[in-house]
């Protein structure tokens, strides 16, 4: 009865339908309107503005950061720091969540919610407090050190105030989201086809690379995508965990915007940061078309 | 032993196995216990080479179960699993040969037809030219060439179902074992896919055991039939055996529509709610009579005979389906079920009518009536 009603309603006409999604969307793009696009042209319009060196607007206009940022190496390499930084914690983290995530996704029952919640519970824990976590693991004084003097080593191993422990402890901190962003995307893989490529003569490392990871692309670009984006936008982590001497776009930003008040620079640098986004989700875009 | 002298040494102890073509697949007391229960309970079954065998029992039985033992899928819990001599009980899955078709196909999303059914050679490792022969040979058995390109996202169930069978096929396996490969397509198509495969394997001589839920499927296609319940072998038979031979009232009951007395057997003769009947062997205590509907005849119906049992009563129902017609017979205390093929000329016989029932001696298969 109800739904004789509602096959007939205007609901289901293609253009009814048109309508309905693009009303539920208003909200999403009021949000996006208000807390993306305004502060972002926000954004480009400081870039260019010009300040005393106290940090004051002056209101007049100029592209000196534009500038600066483009012909000193220092921001170049800085960059290029940036992208390879964050690169490389991808593939850290997709490495040790893989497993993880592929574990998570066979189990069934009580251990499988039991895990999960084990694998997102650090999600409820502030960043800050994980990265002090690492400096009492990674420090010269801190658990692996001490282990490892226990064992007879004689120099502490430098795990701190360097890209190592930036790297450790940005890998440990986006590992949730890398997990969710993998599970999400398990969708295709399914235990029958598995077993099918089994019973043709493959073992199960083959039965790995012909059929679980080809199937689990999606998540893997879904997840990396995530990550990389969190990675080059983290600033907490290789603030505490760099001590000062790893430099990196969204440190940088932050020093320039709190400590040197310089904002037409820390807003330069921020619409990089955003033509970086923009680069890696139109790589995602085409990797995903190319498996799907 | 008459193939005695075929065997070779190398096999010679296990003579028995290698040595009787009718022991190609020979599953011994095979056993599968999740926890307490059995889903497979020491099922003993012997399959010749090139038979097509169908295994047919109600969902929960254990089909499933034996058929993903035999390819290496579950392990057992208990028993053998033999083919040509070789013990593949604890063979891994993908060292046994074996061809398995599941149900919903499982054909790999990610690869092309041809890449799908290539898979298994490519495991084999054979060199490219002759996987791309055998490929093309395969799609050509199953009515697929020109659908190399397509990925399995974009063929009907039946094409779909088709490619399962040719990468199945195309390793040229010991056995080919299908899950119940035609229960997702629409009742056309699976009677055409039905007589496809079975055409295939008879063509290709390949062994196969086929699984089932539907009898029509079972009797239709296979040379012989095993009735599965509750994780036992009930009788294993060719159709015509479980058809007009059952040996159990599960397997009558199962194969084939039928009247379901429950009665009481005394010496040559049963009692069943106020008609008494004689049936082929001296029974005593209580009994379940079945009788097939179609083997009732109405009035003066068929051949007749004159030690037929005979009932008389009232139809109080008619169902009119086509090329048959279905009465509910009240007799007694007993209501039977009659079917006759209908005629252009025949006129249906009216609710209200008195009519006489007839069916032969043979016709009534007697059980002792379970516990
Ligand atoms: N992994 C499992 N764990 C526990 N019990 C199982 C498992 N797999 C199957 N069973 C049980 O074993 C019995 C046989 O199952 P099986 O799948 O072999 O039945 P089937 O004959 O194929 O039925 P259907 O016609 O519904 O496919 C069932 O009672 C089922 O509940
Ligand atoms: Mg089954």
């Amino acid at each position: 009865m109800s739904a004789a009603a509602t096959a007939q309603g205007p609901a289901q006409s293609p253009r009814g339908t048109t309508f309905t999604a693009a009303t539920l969307l208003v909200p999403i793009l009021l949000i996006n309107a208000i807390g993306f696009m305004l502060p972002v042209a926000n954004l480009a319009v400081i870039s260019v503005s010009e300040i005393r060196s106290s940090g004051a607007m002056t209101g007049g206009w100029s592209i000196a950061k534009w500038t600066t940022v483009a012909t000193d190496p220092f921001y170049w390499e800085l960059l290029a720091n940036t992208v390879r930084t964050s690169l490389i914690v991808t593939i850290l983290t997709l490495i040790v969540s893989y497993p993880i995530a592929l574990c998570l996704h066979r189990m069934n029952g009580a251990w499988k919610s039991i895990l999960l919640v084990l694998v997102i519970s650090p999600l409820l824990l502030s960043s800050v407090v994980r990265t002090y976590g690492w400096i009492a693991i990674l420090s010269d004084r801190g658990l692996v050190n001490s282990a490892l003097a226990a064992l007879g080593a004689q120099e502490p191993f430098r795990l701190m105030f360097n890209l190592t422990g930036v790297m450790i402890g940005l890998t440990e901190i986006l590992m949730p989201y890398m997990i969710l962003a993998l599970l999400a995307g398990f969708g295709r893989l399914d235990p029958r086809v598995e077993e099918a490529a089994a019973t043709l003569g493959a073992p199960p490392y083959r039965v790995f690379w012909r059929v679980v990871l080809p199937l689990s692309l999606p998540g893997v670009a879904l997840g990396s995508l995530l990550t990389f984006v969190l990675a080059i936008s983290s600033f907490i982590t290789p603030k505490l965990l760099g001590g000062g001497r790893v430099f990196l776009l969204a440190t940088e930003v932050y020093d320039q915007a709190i400590v040197t008040l310089d904002w037409p620079l820390a807003a330069t640098l921020s619409i990089i940061v955003l033509v970086v986004f923009g680069l890696a989700l139109a790589v995602y875009t085409r990797i995903l078309r190319q498996i799907g | 032993m008459p193939a005695e002298d075929h065997v070779s040494p190398v096999t010679k102890h296990n003579a028995d196995e290698t040595a009787a073509p009718d022991r190609f697949l020979s599953l011994q007391a095979l056993t599968k216990r999740y926890g307490d229960t059995a889903a497979v309970d020491a099922v003993d079954l012997d399959v010749r080479k090139g038979e097509f065998l169908a295994m047919l029992g109600p969902s929960g039985c254990g089909k499933t179960t034996t058929l993903r033992m035999i390819a290496g899928l579950v392990p057992t819990t208990a028993g053998q699993i033999v083919v040509d001599g070789r013990d593949l009980t604890n063979v891994p899955p993908y060292q046994r040969d074996m061809g398995l078709v599941f149900q919903s196909y499982a054909l790999f999303p990610h690869m092309s037809v041809a890449a799908n059914v290539a898979f298994g050679l490519e495991m084999r490792g054979m060199a490219k030219a002759d996987i791309r022969a055998r490929v093309a040979e395969a799609l050509q058995l199953v009515r697929l060439t020109g659908y190399e390109d397509r990925r399995p996202g974009q063929l009907s169930g039946g094409q779909q179902q088709r490619v399962a069978l040719a990468r199945a096929l195309v390793i040229r396996p010991l056995i080919l074992l299908l899950d119940e490969p035609l229960s997702n397509l629409d009742a056309k198509l699976r009677e055409e896919m039905r007589n496809e495969i079975r055409d295939i394997q008879r063509r290709l001589g390949t062994t196969a055991l086929f699984v089932t839920h539907d009898q029509d499927e079972a009797l239709t296609m296979a040379d012989r039939v095993v009735v599965m319940n509750k994780g036992r072998i009930e009788q294993t038979g060719t159709p015509e055996d479980l058809y007009e031979r059952p040996r159990t009232a599960f397997v009558a009951a199962f194969v084939g529509r039928t009247n379901r007395f429950p009665g009481t057997g005394a010496g040559e003769v049963v009692h069943v709610g106020g008609v008494t009947m004689r049936c082929a062997r001296p029974v005593s205590g209580p009994v379940e009579v079945m009788i097939r509907p179609h083997r009732i005849h109405l009035d003066g119906s068929g051949e007749r005979r004159a030690d037929d049992n005979h009932a008389s009563g009232t139809i109080i129902r008619t169902t009119y389906a086509g090329n048959v017609v279905q009465y509910d017979v009240q007799a007694g205390d007993t209501v039977f079920n009659v079917e006759q093929s209908t005629d252009a000329t025949g006129a249906l016989v009216s609710v209200g009518t008195a009519v006489t029932l007839s069916w032969s001696v043979a016709n009534t298969l007697v059980f002792e009536a379970a516990p």
